[in-house]
């Protein structure tokens, strides 16, 4: 009996001895010796970057410095070495067979992380206590919008601040069309509406939303691979406009919005181009994979009947495309709503520029009107967007009898016709928009382009630009933990297949729902002035606003997904005499748990992109770097570095995350 | 002895599912309940263990009224009582053990429970009752890995781990092919003759009734049409549960 447990022992350091010093030596080799290449690869990549991290971490924020006397060191060392003790374990058990489990390294990588990100976001709760009393008094002012005043006889009236906003009617002389036709004299005033900053704002969207689908649309067909290898070069094409998609896509609007005012100057147009650029490459990336999905069967069987080539992209590959394209649209009308209510910030126009004038006067009533004017507005494009979305989807739209009427034989359409070019018109009034301006462009934009290919790579800057990014990558991911933890709870509120059928708990899902819409109507960069107020300038105040978005943002996402599940599981457990929580913890929680994961990363790829512009707000982060140091002193060939930097990790980011994605679900 | 009185429910919308039914199920029977879609079969089953409240009559099981039952008792009640259902109603993500282990939930701790902790016996149990099914080697894999008919075995494994005096399967083969169809009820029938567990397990095809079933009742629109041997159903009996136009199909 000992003598074959002896055996048995030699036998098995016998074969664990060389794994484990392997491991021992360099982290990962063990793994990689015993044929678990992708585990042993794992192990070392994430082993590095843990080092990486932590040196990093501790020389430029001296993360986890611990003074012994004379003597300086820093105790997140001890996590790398329970790391690499870890490997060395797990090289000796898979040697022997026996299971390994991931937990304990994934437990001791997220500690570090997270220590560093808290410290390097300059996280310091201590000041939402200390500081309350801001808190208090915008939030009083947030109660308090400064929409209504009261005139000398004591009636409520709209405040100036409101005209701002929703635009006034103004005695004006008359157009000198009406004049021109004797319709007027020209002397006489008239009454006429001058549009306000939230009717800008819908100018903006509008306006940038259309531009933006008409010039897509041509593009995707040249990024969709099933059509580019019909074509002499079509490879090359398809890479290039995709990698065109991809790199465009990955600035963020405001950052266009840097570039294009050296080229159109400050105001509504230039806001006008900085998201018709975003929004044409992010249509065209959505367009392009549309056309590249589109059933075969119906192309193979038009083209049986004799149709031309024509003839078949009108029938069978027209119907295909037409309503996912609506939809994308729609969807994408409802973003850049979004977006240009914030592109102000940097471009000028709209209300996002009223905003920044209201922070700098320090008038929070009047900001306050802005954000409540916001919210209302994107709420009811958020509504508008998806009911439409929906009936394309469920195809709702096609619901009639009989044959049906040439469209331009129906009153409805001249109508719409006729309104649509009304809007667009006046739309286009409103944006000052201007093609001189476009084909004079300032001085500086050469500059801009000559910089932005000439990168300023010295290593002072490199480093800077590098340090900023992993500061706004770990306000992301702090943010994206924050808000997706608050909103857990909160999304089981909002789940009508929960929260069972009395009164109080169908107010609850009211209010919840009404609270996750009303939160994620705003842009994070609009919530930046609230925390700046309460717990000063800085990636901690940017960090609480990216929260505040995430939790209405990821809390709706998260509702939807319990109403998802399959109540069947639930009801099983229920019969088996199981208590209502054990019915939710084997019954649901394994439903949902990875949708919740992938929506958690899929949020947190948002929220670095979103982190990238919260700075242009007093938000911290790499923003911060790009707009008052490098823009704003003309270093264009260092904001070059920077958003080659933000390009070269949002794009990776985004795949990893779609990938991540696609195997969880 | 399970003895149903003047059971009635009314669904919130108006539907009336069940009218006023009663009958009367001794131990150790397999009675098959038959009837149309939408007859009320799977309301009446789920009348039983309260998953359904009932709008009125009672539910009467060896004395204890199940209709009358508080909230705690219930569920002393619910885990005695297993339950097969057609779409095999497992969690897809979890494992086939997992799947199995939770038809204990109703004996173990509730609260260590919940971190998916089950003493050794209780996984000893669930491994038992796998290989009964012929499933032991599937124990760790994920449960939606599994063909229709070992995901309607985990199902039943699942059931039998709450040691149910009674078991309620709501159509358990209505999803599989006529093969496993019979493998799913042979088990059934086991148990039934074996262990003496009563069964009532709704059924659409006659066949199967005439096979397996000592007892059964029948359901149109939500009343009871039929009550007796499988084997006085016949034509006549027939067109009045399916209606004037069914024709009897067989399988297999």
């Amino acid at each position: 009996m000992s003598d074959r447990a002896a055996l048995s022992t030699s036998e098995v350091s016998r074969n664990s001895l060389l794994p484990v010093l392997l491991s021992l030596i360099i982290p990962g080799a063990g793994q990689f010796y015993l044929k678990q290449r992708n585990r042993g690869l794992a192990i070392f990549a994430v082993f590095l970057i843990q080092f990486l991290l932590t040196s990093w971490a501790f020389d430029n924020y001296q993360v986890g410095l611990l003074v012994i006397s004379a003597f300086e060191t820093n105790w997140l060392w001890i996590f790398l070495v329970v790391f690499w003790v870890w490997n060395v374990n797990d090289a000796h058990r898979l040697a022997q067979n026996k299971r390994v489990t991931n937990l304990f390294a994934m437990v001791i990588v997220a500690l570090v992380v997270y220590i560093i990100a808290w410290q390097v976001t300059d996280v310091q709760l201590v000041r939402l206590v200390t500081r309350f009393g801001n808190a208090l008094k915008i939030g009083n002012d947030l109660i308090h919008p400064d929409l209504f005043t009261q005139d000398a006889s004591g009636n409520w009236v709209p405040s100036e601040n409101f005209g701002y906003i929703f635009g006034t009617i103004e005695q004006q002389p008359p157009p000198e069309l009406f004049v021109r036709l004797g319709l007027v004299s020209p002397t006489t005033m008239l009454p006429t509406y001058q549009a306000g900053k939230i009717v800008e704002t819908i100018a903006l969207g509008f306006l940038a939303t259309v531009f933006s689908t008409i010039i897509a649309l041509p593009l995707s067909f040249f990024a969709a691979h099933n059509v580019m290898v019909r074509v002499p070069f079509g490879n090359t094409i398809y890479y290039v406009t995709r990698i065109f998609f991809n790199v465009v896509r990955s600035v963020d609007t405001l950052i266009w919005g840097l570039i294009v005012i050296l080229w159109v100057g400050l105001g509504p147009f230039a806001g006008v181009i900085a998201l018709t650029i975003h929004s044409v490459a992010a249509l065209g990336k959505l367009y392009s994979e549309e056309i590249e999905h589109i059933d075969p069967g119906p192309v193979e069987a038009i083209t049986a009947t004799g149709a031309t080539f024509l003839q078949t992209i009108r029938y069978a590959v027209f119907p295909q495309i037409v309503p996912p394209f609506v939809g994308y649209t729609l969807l994408r009308w409802d973003i850049n709503m979004r977006s240009a209510t914030i592109v102000g910030f940097v471009a000028g126009g709209g209300i996002g520029y009223f905003v920044v004038e209201t922070l700098r006067k320090s008038a929070y009533n009047q900001y306050a009107a802005a954000l409540w004017a916001i919210a209302v507005v994107i709420m009811v494009v958020d509504f508008v967007s998806a009911k439409w979305r929906e009936r394309i989807s469920t195809g709702e739209t096609q619901v009639q009898t009989g044959p049906r009427r040439p469209f331009y034989l129906s009153l409805r359409f001249w109508f719409y016709l006729l309104v649509g070019i009304a809007v667009f018109a006046y739309f286009w009034s409103l944006s000052e928009i201007s093609l001189k301006a476009m084909l004079s462009p300032a001085p500086t934009l050469g500059q801009v382009a000559f910089g932005f290919i000439n990168l300023n790579l010295d290593p002072p800057v490199v480093s800077d630009v590098v340090n900023q990014m992993l500061v706004t990558i770990f306000q992301a991911l702090l943010a994206t933990t924050l808000g997706s933890l608050v909103a857990v709870p909160f999304s089981f509120l909002a789940a009508h297949n929960l929260t069972g059928r009395s009164r109080l708990s169908a107010w609850l899902y009211y209010a919840t729902r009404g609270l996750f819409n009303f939160l994620r109507s705003i842009e994070a960069l609009l919530y930046v002035a609230i925390f700046f107020y309460w717990v000063s300038f800085g990636s901690f105040a940017g960090m609480l606003a990216l929260a505040v978005t995430t939790f209405g943002l990821i809390g709706k996402l998260f509702s939807e997904a319990i109403e998802n599940i399959d109540p069947g599981p639930h009801e099983a457990i229920i019969a088996t005499g199981a208590t209502r929580l054990q019915a939710i913890v084997f019954g649901v929680l394994p439903q949902i748990i990875p949708p919740f994961i992938s929506y958690a990363i899929y949020q947190w790829d948002i929220n670095v992109r979103l982190a990238t512009i919260v700075g242009f707000a007093g938000g911290g982060g790499i923003g911060n770097l790009l707009l008052n140091d490098y823009f704003a002193f003309s270093k264009y060939r260092s904001a070059g570095t920077a958003v080659a930097l933000i390009v070269l990790v949002v794009i990776p980011m985004d795949f990893a995350s779609a990938r991540i994605r696609r195997r969880l679900v | 002895m399970l003895r149903v009185e003047n059971l009635t429910k009314v669904y919130p919308n108006g539907t009336v599912a069940l009218k006023d039914v009663s009958f009367q199920v001794a131990d150790g029977e397999f009675l098959a309940v038959i009837g149309l879609s939408g007859s009320g079969k799977s309301t009446l089953l789920r009348c039983i263990n309260r998953l359904i409240e009932p709008t009125a009559g009672k539910i009467f099981w060896n004395d204890i009224e199940i209709t009358a039952a508080p909230v705690s008792d219930l569920r002393k009640i619910r885990r005695q009582i297993g339950m097969i259902f057609q779409q095999f109603n497992l969690v897809k993500r979890s494992s086939v053990l997992t799947n199995v282990l939770s038809g204990r939930l109703g004996y173990v701790n509730p609260y260590t429970s919940l971190l998916n902790y089950f003493p050794a016996e209780e996984h000893q149990r669930a491994m038992n009752n796998l290989e009964q099914l012929g499933l032991a080697d599937k124990a760790h894999v994920r449960a939606d890995s599994l063909s229709g008919g070992q995901q309607q075995r985990v199902g039943i494994a699942r059931a039998l781990m709450q040691d149910p005096k009674l078991i309620l399967a709501d159509e358990p083969v209505a999803s599989l092919d006529p093969v496993l169809a019979h493998s799913i009820l042979k088990y059934l029938e086991q148990l039934n003759k074996e262990r003496g567990i009563t069964v009532l397990c709704s059924l659409h095809f006659l066949d199967l009734v005439h096979r397996y079933a000592t007892h059964a009742i029948a359901l149109k629109d939500g009343q009871l049409v039929f009550q007796g041997l499988p084997e006085k159903i016949d034509d006549a009996q027939f067109k009045a549960i399916y209606g004037q136009d069914a024709e009897r199909v067989s399988i297999v």
